[in-house]
């Protein structure tokens, strides 16, 4: 007779015993791990995570390293811009939408002015139309600067962004010196523009534009020239153009997957028409085209500027309008091309002087819904370098 | 050692190890890197940047909130973010500080009449050091830290006084 | 000529539209039943219109206003249909027509009250529970100088 206590075998042959006998002590048979067995794990990226631009929150199902499917959680910063817009004065929703999309306000800020000025008839002056335009290239280039230094530093590139922080500084300088503001301008008012260049900006541009072309040169040997970059997203994220115009996306990632739509040359607004640009166009829709339409952007960029401090014509920077605007009832929408894509204002005026609704079409939200088709299949490591690319703002997604 | 620069060689200091420990804290300020909306630009990357490089004061961000002295509210706080912030707040280690930054952690800003903002981060979390202006420059938020500095280092003055008047 | 587009495209596919040519662009005003099938006849019809730019709802003070804003990349033109619903009223989900409409469809549902049936996620997209909806009707008041100042 063996012991009762200390049974023969406890691993028991199924379907012997529903409950085997297990050794005083222990609650379960210690079958070890089955290592062919994986779970489905859940993993929450965000909201409050170094490489999510914001406050984004990621769901991310994984099976081991790879992704099953992804869903962006928004709504963290949803601040009610739209709804606050309609108990504010034309002139004062300028305020709200600088801080839509927190990078390039000057962007929202015009098309705002721009649907306006359709509602109200306003002839914007000439100068105007060309400071507009040189505006919307500086805040490019400041924000395409900081894309790619937060690109840098999600895959792992810590001195392009030491190297992109010095170079916005002098862009900001210049704004500064201009707006009055580094980040929230409300430079761009229905009607024109807040002011004219200041005698230190041109000096300061004209510097900038000088060493800019070597500064570029220098993001090309810490990032483009990097082979440990080029492993990071060559080939990661593809986006073809079907899917890229299924969900409606815009800006450098439409245009990395191959569709060159511009606002600035489709529907030219500001002194556009009379710019001369070109609009780069990528071939495989992964993260690397992404990446180096936003370096071919801000070289062009630095044209422009040059350009249009060239050409700058004289005269007002402002046309004449009342100081609390009433625009007759009616509707209207105005399109500018953002560092991330197309920006529109829908505004509905009922006469009254606050908008009736006010509608702001972020790129960024259309842009970030492609990443529930395109991450699943990728590794976790790679869910990075795909929203890093996409440019996101939340600002403008959550609005 | 780097003390007898200030009191002559081999002199001899009579202080109480945590009034010893605020200084050294005063002078590693690590931060949680939680931007929420705009003042993020401001107050974290500009931090990290080469023109206002906090790390001379010793301010260095942290991407762990077990890591982190203290948090930097950067942005509009809404009831979404509230649980998140309250969340993160609770896993900071002891002795931990707060710094609302901007017109929207200190009061809502410019989004205070929208219903699903918070009225200001101190609803939330208890706040030490206010920063104003939407956003705040850089040296605004350098100001501050040096405000933190000074309130880290007289915290034991500041308890022992209202000890003794209570 | 692009409002003659439309309402060709529409007819042919069998859906009365009200075409008209209004100051932001050509509107064609459909029944909400029909928006599926609008928007798919002119996403393959002569118009091609490939994009959804942007869908957002409109609170007219009776009624809800929903717009689609599409584009064609091959005309060169863009194009609006909007239809109106009573308050919470269902319009049909057209993510099968615009994968685009994903997640602007699940903005207007939850601050405006509308149920989107067909959605594959139709969960709450931008606030949590504790937060009263529907945000952004007009019925929905802001915050008053006193509950700001009293906070």
């Amino acid at each position: 007779m063996t012991d009762p206590q200390l049974p023969q075998a406890c691993i028991l042959p199924e379907g012997e015993s529903p409950t085997p006998v297990l050794p005083r002590g222990l609650r379960r048979v210690p079958r070890g791990v089955d290592e062919l067995a994986t779970e489905h794990l859940i993993v929450n990226m965000g909201p409050q995570h170094p490489s999510t631009h914001g406050v984004l929150h990621i769901l991310l199902e994984l099976d081991g390293e790879e992704i099953i499917a992804a869903e962006a959680s928004l709504g963290y910063l949803h601040r009610g811009i739209e709804k606050l817009a309609e108990h504010r004065r034309y002139n004062a929703v300028g305020t709200l939408l600088d801080r839509a999309d927190y990078v390039s306000g000057i962007h929202t800020e015009l098309a705002f002015a721009q649907a306006t000025e359709q509602l109200m008839g306003i002839e914007v002056p000439p100068k105007a139309l060309w400071l507009r335009s040189m505006f919307s290239e500086i805040v490019r280039i400041t924000s395409h600067l900081v894309a790619i230094g937060t690109y840098g530093l999600d895959i792992g590139a810590m001195a392009p962004f030491l190297y992109i922080m010095r170079d916005r500084e002098a862009l900001l300088k210049v704004l500064e010196s201009v707006t009055g503001a580094r980040m929230m301008f409300n430079y761009v008012r229905p009607g024109g523009v807040l002011a004219d260049l200041t005698p230190e900006a041109e000096p300061l541009l004209r510097q900038f534009l000088k060493t800019f072309p070597g500064y570029l040169d220098e993001y090309h040997t810490l990032l483009t020239g990097n082979e440990i970059f080029q492993a990071r997203v060559k080939g990661i994220g593809v986006i073809d153009r079907a899917t890229a115009i299924a969900f409606g996306m815009s800006g450098p990632p439409l245009r990395a997957s191959g569709l060159g739509w511009d606002v600035r040359k489709e529907r030219p607004y500001a002194a556009y028409d009379q710019l001369r640009f070109d609009v780069p166009v990528g071939a495989d829709g992964d993260c690397w085209d992404r990446y180096f339409v936003r370096m071919e952007e801000m070289r062009i960029s630095a044209e422009l500027i040059e350009q249009c401090l060239d050409g700058m014509p004289e005269g007002e920077v402002s046309a004449k309008v009342p100081k609390v605007l009433k625009p007759p009832a009616g509707e209207a929408y105005s399109a500018v091309e953002s560092p991330r894509g197309e920006v529109g204002i829908h505004v509905v005026s009922d006469g009254t002087d606050t908008p009736y609704r006010m509608h702001l079409k972020g790129p960024s939200l259309m842009n970030l819904a492609v990443v529930d088709e395109v991450m699943p299949g990728h590794k976790i490591a790679d869910s990075v370098a795909i929203i890093g690319s996409l440019d996101i703002v939340l600002g403008e997604i959550d609005r | 050692m780097a003390l007898d620069r200030f009191l002559g060689e081999n002199s001899v200091i009579f202080t109480t190890t945590e009034a010893l420990f605020d200084k050294a804290r005063a002078n590693s300020l690590w931060y949680l890197s939680y931007g929420i909306a705009c003042c993020a630009f401001e107050g974290l990357m500009s931090a990290g940047g080469p023109k206002y490089d906090y790390d001379r004061f010793g301010i260095f961000h942290r991407g762990s909130p077990r890591q982190a002295d203290v948090m930097i509210v950067a942005g509009t706080v809404n009831k979404k973010m509230a649980h998140a912030l309250r969340k993160l707040y609770d896993q900071m280690p002891e002795p931990k500080w707060v710094i609302a930054m901007g017109a929207c952690a200190c009061t809502g800003g410019p989004f205070r009449e929208y219903p699903n903002v918070v009225l200001g981060v101190d609803n939330v979390v208890p706040v030490d050091v206010y920063v104003p202006g939407c956003p705040p420059r850089p040296e605004s938020m350098q100001y501050g830290f040096m405000q933190l500095q000074d309130k880290i280092r007289n915290r034991r003055k500041e308890m022992a006084r209202e000890q003794r008047s209570a | 000529m692009s409002s003659a587009v439309l309402s060709t495209a529409l007819t042919a596919a069998g859906i009365s539209a009200e075409v008209s040519d209004e100051a932001f662009g050509v509107l064609a005003r459909v029944a909400a039943c029909d928006i599926a099938g609008a928007l798919m006849a002119l996403r393959d019809g002569d118009g091609a219109f490939a994009l959804l730019v942007d869908l957002f709802a409109t609170d007219t003070g009776d009624e809800l206003e929903v717009t689609y804003h599409l584009r064609s990349f091959a005309r060169d033109e863009d194009a609006y249909v909007r239809l109106v619903v009573q308050y919470d009223a269902e319009v049909p989900s057209v993510w099968r027509v615009y994968p685009a409409a994903l997640y602007p469809e699940r903005e207007a549902a939850e601050l405006f009250g509308l149920t989107f049936p067909g959605h594959p996620n139709p969960k709450r997209l931008l606030t949590t529970d504790e937060v009263e909806l529907p945000l952004l009707r007009k019925s929905t008041p802001i915050r008053t100088n006193e509950e700001v100042h009293d906070r």
